[in-house]
């Protein structure tokens, strides 16, 4: 896992026209913690999620490191190796289960050691056998399956996830939680979206809520045990991104 | 109808016999106009993209400037770049007015706002998303933008084909910048345009077939990818 700086957020405001998205929130991101931002739909989760990633720029606020404060562009520039970002609904590029997992393999790999590590990351998600269909047909199940897939192969630091579980059945939803329960347990710090912290409970070490683009609440979490249903994500990981 | 016919039957004869002239004259065509949308394309559609993702100032007005030079006519091209390139204009030392270069500029002129009004519409409708996923996975903004491309490709080849087709099938600016000279400025327009006012109308029908024919291989070529394709990453 990529070593990485715990980052501080603070006073970030953001507004689309007239409106206020998020007025002076502070956040830092802990190291291999799993942070849920909850709140009502508008309450800012999603912009907050998308200005970590360097998605969306604040309009103020400062970005600091334990090196001190660092610029926007820095910040961009600095984490497109180290955060990734999924959205509520992945996309799918309009190729194959197995080409899109491959996008996310870092270069400097020969061909049979690229085939191994796709194998690996196709079995860690239980996707072998959709491995030659094109990725645009998937369900939303499925390409969660597949984003997640991805994030498991580049590992990055930081994996930033909008509202993960949405419009998702029972048995996609266990999936899930399985593979992000592997992912957190290899070290990679995760911050989620959700307006239902249920979904979560026994996944997250701290729990925000967002009201009117403000932080209302900050949690620590009590982890329950939770041993998953499915027997997937349990693939071990032999390269390192 | 029978002088018709018969100068149809002596133009498909001059193209199967591989009259020298006539096949000089296509073969202009091509390199004048497959060397301008080479040097246009790259450009042109990383504007292109840039005005759909992009936020500028002054881009708005880009867009209106793009879109309403799609209706440019060619010979106000011609003309403009006539009085640049003559000897009294500012580029008139470059010497390249009647030549095959001069030609090139006329056609890149003439595609560039293609490329750019509608490559914008075509990189719009893309899914914002292609470009952020690409780039959270690690591309460079280089190979996310052939990924957005990609992803785009029938929209953009349509808009390669619209492009194409204006360029070899115009008349305006390449007899005003190439001169119509036998064997190094003539092509196919120019020669149909001349071949017809004199009225030999067998070699104007002969590469008439070529521009129909080069059309309809084009458009095929777009609906056999469009139905097909799928991209190695």
């Amino acid at each position: 896992m990529t070593s990485f700086v715990n980052i501080q957020f603070s006073n970030i405001s953001k507004r689309y026209r007239r409106r206020s998205i998020l007025d002076g929130v502070d956040f830092k991101l802990h190291k291999g913690q799993c942070t849920l931002l909850c709140g009502t739909n508008g309450s800012g989760k999603t912009t907050l999620l998308r200005i970590m990633a360097g998605l969306e720029k604040p309009d103020t606020g400062t970005i600091s490191t334990g090196l001190g404060e660092i610029k926007w562009r820095s910040y961009r520039r600095a984490l497109q190796a180290k955060i990734m970002y999924l959205h509520q609904h992945p996309y799918m590029f309009d190729a194959t289960v197995r080409q899109n997992i491959a996008y996310a393999l870092p270069h400097g790999y020969s061909a049979a050691e690229r085939d191994k590590h796709i194998d690996e990351a196709l079995q860690w998600a239980d996707l072998e056998a959709l491995a030659g269909v094109s990725a645009t047909t998937l369900s939303g199940g499925e390409s969660q399956r597949v984003a997640l897939a991805r994030a498991w192969l580049r590992a990055p630091a930081v994996l930033l996830l909008d509202e993960p579980m949405a419009n998702m059945d029972q048995e996609s939803r266990l999936r899930t939680h399985a593979l992000l329960r592997q992912l957190k347990s290899e070290g990679m710090s995760i911050v989620l979206t959700s307006h239902d912290e249920l979904q979560f409970q026994s996944l997250t070490d701290r729990q925000l809520r967002l009201k009117d683009g403000r932080i209302s609440t900050d949690s620590i979490q009590t982890q329950a045990e939770n041993v998953s249903a499915f027997p997937i994500g349990q693939t071990a990981r032999h390269h390192t991104a | 109808m029978e002088s018709l016919n018969s100068a149809t039957f002596d133009a498909i004869r001059l193209l199967a016999t591989g009259d020298s002239e006539l096949w000089g004259i296509i073969g202009i065509s091509f390199r004048v106009s497959t060397t301008a949308i080479l040097i246009s394309i790259p450009p042109s559609l990383l504007l292109a993209f840039m005005l759909a993702n992009g936020r500028f100032p002054g881009r708005r007005l880009l867009i209106s400037v793009f879109s309403t030079l799609l209706s440019l006519p060619a010979v106000v091209v011609g003309l403009t770049l006539y009085l640049v390139l003559s000897r009294q204009g500012p580029l008139g030392d470059l010497r390249l007015l009647f030549t095959q270069s001069a030609m090139v500029l006329g056609q890149v002129a003439l595609c560039v706002p293609i490329l750019v009004a509608m490559g914008h519409s075509a990189f719009q409708a893309a899914d914002r998303r292609a470009w952020e996923t690409a780039r959270t996975l690690g591309a460079s903004p280089l190979r996310a933008l052939l990924t957005v491309m990609h992803e785009v490709r029938f929209g953009l080849f349509a808009v390669l084909l619209a492009a194409y087709g204006r360029i070899i099938a115009e008349v305006g600016a390449s007899m005003m910048l190439g001169g119509n000279i036998l064997n190094y400025t003539r092509n196919i327009p120019t020669a149909i345009a001349l071949e017809t006012s004199k009225g030999e109308f067998s070699q104007g029908i002969a590469l008439g077939i070529v521009l129909l024919l080069l059309a309809f291989g084009l458009n095929g070529l777009l609906h056999y990818f469009q139905g097909k394709g799928r991209f190695a990453t």
